[in-house]
């Protein structure tokens, strides 16, 4: 503007000044961007970029009394496609498809689906997934996952429980201990465009998952086996509805078996057991029965069921009657077969009555109107306040979910009959492990126990996490009383009802009970039988419920063997020793002498020899003179009664 | 030595100027325009069109196209545009407007709609041209030649309106469709006006008086007034999206950037981010570092353009250089205002860097203009 005037300059240069200020203005905003809010927006940014997707964290094993893992962990695999990715959409859509057994529309219309990520099937066997994976298809994905596994299947099924699809707790302990169990999930951060699809290479932020912790229990495989075996054996006898056993320490509580047969299988709780589908067409069931199907086969029945204890209750209301010292062993009652209680009267289940007889013998006859007067002895206020001791008027604090409360009378609704029909066990309802916990306070000394499972939380590395302390009331009932009642318990199995449950050389305690199930006109009883051992020092107690049993239902009959069978075989297991009393031993032949050698003997010598000893049954196999084998074999220590077998030639 | 012989020896001493940084800067800019919307598109365009160089070649041709264009008008006199035609008695410049005064009477009924406006014609395979681009050149040399009439009558209010008044129509027509060009048109007009004018007061007044009427406007139709929601609430606002994810671009740059190529936000955060939001993605890549550098640039351009225009041979001249520059440093400042949120948004290219054919032809063209004023300084040797 060489030309121009001097005002056209210095306009431009205000317009330039204006320009330059204003550029100034935006840069000093970009560096306020760019450095104060910088970390602010770019997490902000990242957070809009990143896509989680989650580890799942290894979830706590649970293991037995003895370390056996009972609730465990297998590998399995979740197989996913990215749409993106897929270079081969048919091939992709036949492997899949042939491999997972899935219907070939199914796995086509998520190959074709245009998302980022699609789940085709998880829960994939490890040689399945890694047959897909051998196939290295574009645009598959196998994540490796972890799949709860119970290696016993049915055992202890109800009190173990199961898990759901993420992997959390849904029944029994696998809820309880959820905390200990789960463990923390871990994260992988990909970087993913707008549309989802993942950017390769990008730096991947990955936050570990923490396994679970372990739980120790102490539930016992083999004595749950027993106890189990036995419960079907006796389900199966007697055709009943259901049987529960429930074997537990007296002195702590600990809680070594609980059956409730039928069990269902574990790794497959979603399928009903044939139980639950008699009479029901499986055609016609609908979601919301089926439903209810599947949570009446869950139920664990030993804590979510109450029912009439019956005569098994009377073990509480003989010890309150001796607490409160209004009877003596050697009291004498008679009995015609039925008390005139007011205007009602009540039968005994003796229909002629059992006649004179001491409290002692009261019990072992478990006789209805010895106890309706004992009980009305104690009175209703006395009377609640040892079932308020023993833990009656609230749940047991197991360590399982879904525990039921007791069912009782208010006291100012107590009259005499109610009175006189508590005292046998009628009228009010219980859970079994209720009663297992009162008994247990009766004959441990008078110590009210928290039954339970869970011992210890130990990390994945081994260390003890958590030990679990369980607390209980003390001095519920006085020593003496409970020395008196273990003694009276184990006259009840020697020489009184409960003497199915007899065993020699273990002093077992115990009491029958025959619960007539409401209403009662419909002849339908639950069975039953409380046992403990030894009866000086209680070791295991054991309590069997067997519902609905056809045929014979009295519970000294077809309860009281099942306990008997239980402790046949988990006493010495659990290193209680046969005391054998000499009567015992000349009754029962107990004893013991070596093995003689019967090899050359003539037969006429070698049955000498045999009447010398007290073998059980000689048998004499081959049609020869001369004894050319034996079994047992020479020298060996046999127990009296043994068979012997001879070879002859 | 004779009269005659000295004129020509002084003739002789005078050489053409010809300002190649000009020339240089712009082409540095269009190249790493093209870089940039590589970087930003590639992302889109092979996921619409399977071929990452989509947007690419498309702007490649017009660039080249343009730069021939320029290099041809830089060597025209730009005192062509004034002088009439043999043939038909008009001077170029009022042809070009009347033009783009038609143009845009059509874009107005027969536009195609893209985004919710029409102001683009249709060409078939070479997309779509705005009318809008042409009219800012027509707005410059128009503007120049109107004041250049009788520049004295500027130093009156009423010499003003008398611009004002020749303007209006083409920047109203443009205004219906298209609010931010009708606004960098009324800046040009403006500065050019400013330029010639011996007093300012009248512009300080009227200027606080346009601002009232703006704002007014601003608020009082429906659309713009959400803009302005938007702007106040850009973090909670949902139409505030394309505008966050700008601002996330630009902050998660930092200092240096993350590296050319390396936008997150470019990967469909930020809707066709190749537009107008190509600056955060700048940001974004190359940092603080590289987006006040690329200002540096614009500003060196802008320092060019005011050598050439107090330089130029004549006032026509120096207040085309004026009109180009203002034109250019207020697309630059609006564009960058809009993206860091510091303004309400309003769609306006990034000169030269932004995607877009025609804009991209006309700016261009524009500094082809430009050119040919300083072809027309002479110098001493």
């Amino acid at each position: 503007m060489a030309r121009n005037k001097t005002f056209n300059r210095r306009n431009i240069l205000i317009i330039i000044a204006v320009i330059l200020v204003a550029a100034l203005g935006l840069s000093v905003r970009l560096g306020y961007l760019m450095i104060a809010k910088s970390a602010e927006y770019a997490e902000r940014a990242e957070e809009l970029h990143e896509r989680e997707r989650a580890i799942k964290a290894e979830r706590g094993t649970i293991y037995d009394k003895n370390g056996i893992a009972i609730a465990t962990n297998k590998p399995v695999s979740t197989i996913s496609v990215i749409h993106s990715q897929i270079t081969d959409p048919e091939k992709v859509i036949d492997v899949l498809s042939e491999k997972l057994n899935l219907r070939e529309e199914d796995v086509r219309k998520r190959v074709e689906k245009v998302s980022s990520i699609e789940r085709i099937k998880s829960n994939v066997d490890k040689d399945i997934a890694d047959a897909i994976r051998e196939y290295d298809l574009n645009g598959v994905m196998v994540d490796e996952d972890y799949k709860r596994y119970y290696p016993y299947e049915n055992l202890a099924s109800k009190v173990i429980g199961f898990t759901g699809s993420d992997n959390q707790g849904i029944v029994g302990l696998e809820v309880a201990y959820e905390e200990y169990l789960k463990g923390i999930d871990g994260t992988i951060l990909t970087l993913t465009t707008a549309y989802g699809v993942e950017i390769e290479n990008a730096a991947e932020d990955r936050i570990e998952p923490q396994a679970g912790n372990d739980l120790y229990i102490s539930l016992d495989v083999n004595i749950q086996k027993y106890a189990q075996q036995a419960a079907l054996k006796v389900l199966e006898a007697k055709n009943a509805n259901n049987v529960k056993l429930i074997v537990m320490s007296p002195q702590n509580g600990e809680i070594y078996a609980m059956v409730n047969a039928p069990e269902f299988d574990l790794n497959d709780p979603f399928t009903l057991t044939d139980n639950m589908l008699i009479n029901i067409d499986p055609g016609t069931l609908t979601a919301e029965k089926e439903n209810e199907l599947l949570n009446n086969m869950w139920r664990n029945a030993c804590i979510s069921d109450t029912y009439e204890p019956g005569s098994a209750f009377k073990i509480v209301t003989a010890a309150a009657a001796l607490e409160e010292k209004v009877v003596e062993l050697d009291d004498t009652f008679f009995c015609p077969g039925y008390k005139i209680v007011e205007d009602r009267r009540i039968r005994c289940h003796k229909a002629g009555g059992h006649g004179s007889q001491t409290f002692v013998e009261g019990i072992m006859n478990s006789c209805n109107p010895v106890f309706m007067e004992i009980g009305a002895r104690v009175g209703v206020t006395n009377m609640y306040k040892y079932f308020s001791r023993l833990g009656l008027f609230h749940k047991t604090g197991i360590d399982l979910p879904g525990e039921a409360k007791s069912i009782m009378h208010k006291p100012e609704n107590i009259g005499a009959v109610e009175l006189a029909t508590i005292s046998f066990g009628q009228s009010f309802q219980i859970t079994p492990l209720q009663l297992l916990v009162a008994a247990s306070a009766v004959v441990n000394g008078g110590n009210i126990v928290t039954p339970h499972f869970g011992v210890q939380v130990k990390n994945p590395q081994g260390n003890v996490v958590k030990t679990f302390q369980y607390e209980g009331a003390t001095e519920v009932i006085t020593k003496e009383t409970s020395e008196t009642m273990k003694m009276l318990l184990e006259a009840v199995v020697s020489d009184g009802t409960g003497k199915r449950a007899y065993l020699p050389g273990f002093q077992i305690g115990g009491k029958t009970a025959t619960s007539e199930k409401l209403p009662r006109s419909s002849n339908r009883y639950i069975s039953s039988f409380i046992g403990f051992a030894p009866a000086d020092n209680p070791q295991v107690i054991a309590i069997v419920l067997i519902d609905e049993p056809t045929g014979i239902y009295y519970g000294g009959t077809i309860a009281a063997p099942v306990v008997a069978e239980v402790f046949d075989n988990i006493l010495p297991y659990l290193g209680i020793e046969a005391r054998y009393t000499e009567t015992e031993k000349e009754e029962f032949e107990i004893g013991s002498f070596q093995m003689p050698d019967f090899l050359g003997l003539s037969l006429e010598d070698a049955k000498k020899l045999v009447k010398k000893y007290e073998f059980g049954e000689p048998y004499y196999l081959g049609e020869g003179e001369k004894v050319v084998e034996q079994f047992p074999l020479p020298g060996e220590t046999i127990n009296r009664n043994s068979d012997l077998i001879l070879y002859l030639e | 030595m004779t009269r005659t012989e000295r004129e020509q020896g002084k003739k002789k001493k005078f050489h053409s100027y010809y300002d190649y940084s000009l020339l240089f800067l712009t082409l540095f800019l269009v190249c790493f325009g093209l870089v940039m919307i590589f970087s930003t598109s590639s992302y889109n365009a092979s996921r619409n069109f399977s071929n990452p160089y989509y947007y690419l070649e498309k702007q490649a041709i017009f660039a080249v196209m343009g730069t021939i264009l320029m290099i041809i008008v830089s060597k025209i006199d730009y005192h062509f545009y004034i002088k009439p035609l043999p043939i038909l008695h008009m001077k170029p410049v009022t042809l070009l407007y009347i033009l783009c005064m038609l143009l845009q009477t059509y874009v107005l009924f027969f536009g195609k709609e893209i985004n919710g406006a029409k102001r683009w014609i249709n060409l078939g395979s070479l997309g779509g041209f705005q009318p809008s681009e042409l009219s800012k050149i027509a707005v410059i040399l128009f503007t120049a030649y109107i004041v250049n009439l009788a520049p004295r009558r500027l130093d009156k209010f009423k010499g003003f309106l008398r611009v004002v008044a020749f303007m209006a129509p083409l920047i109203l027509l443009v205004l219906i469709p298209n609010f931010s060009t009708a606004l960098v048109m009324g800046c040009i007009m403006i500065a050019i006006a400013f330029v010639a004018s011996r007093k300012k007061l009248y512009f300080i007044v009227s200027g606080i008086f346009a601002a009232g009427i703006g704002t007014l406007f601003v608020f009082g139709v429906s659309y713009r007034s959400t803009r302005i929601d938007v702007w106040r609430n850009v973090e909670t606002h949902p139409k505030g999206y394309q505008i966050l994810q700008g601002l996330y671009a630009i902050a998660s740059g930092g200092l240096f950037g993350r590296g050319l190529g390396e936008s997150m936000q470019k990967l469909g955060f930020i809707p066709e981010s190749h537009n107008d939001m190509i600056f955060a993605v700048v940001c974004e890549e190359l940092g603080l570092f590289g987006a006040v550098s690329l200002i540096m640039l614009f500003v060196l351009l802008v320092w060019r353009l005011f050598v050439i225009a107090i330089n130029s041979p004549d006032l026509y001249g120096g207040l085309i250089a004026a009109g180009v520059l203002t034109h250019i440093a207020v697309q630059v400042l609006l564009n960058i205002a809009v993206v860091t949120n510091t303004i309400p948004s309003t769609g306006i290219p990034l000169p030269f860097i932004s995607y877009g054919g025609s804009s991209l032809t006309v700016l261009l063209i524009e500094m082809g203009i430009a050119l040919s004023v300083s072809n027309q300084i002479k110098y001493e040797r």
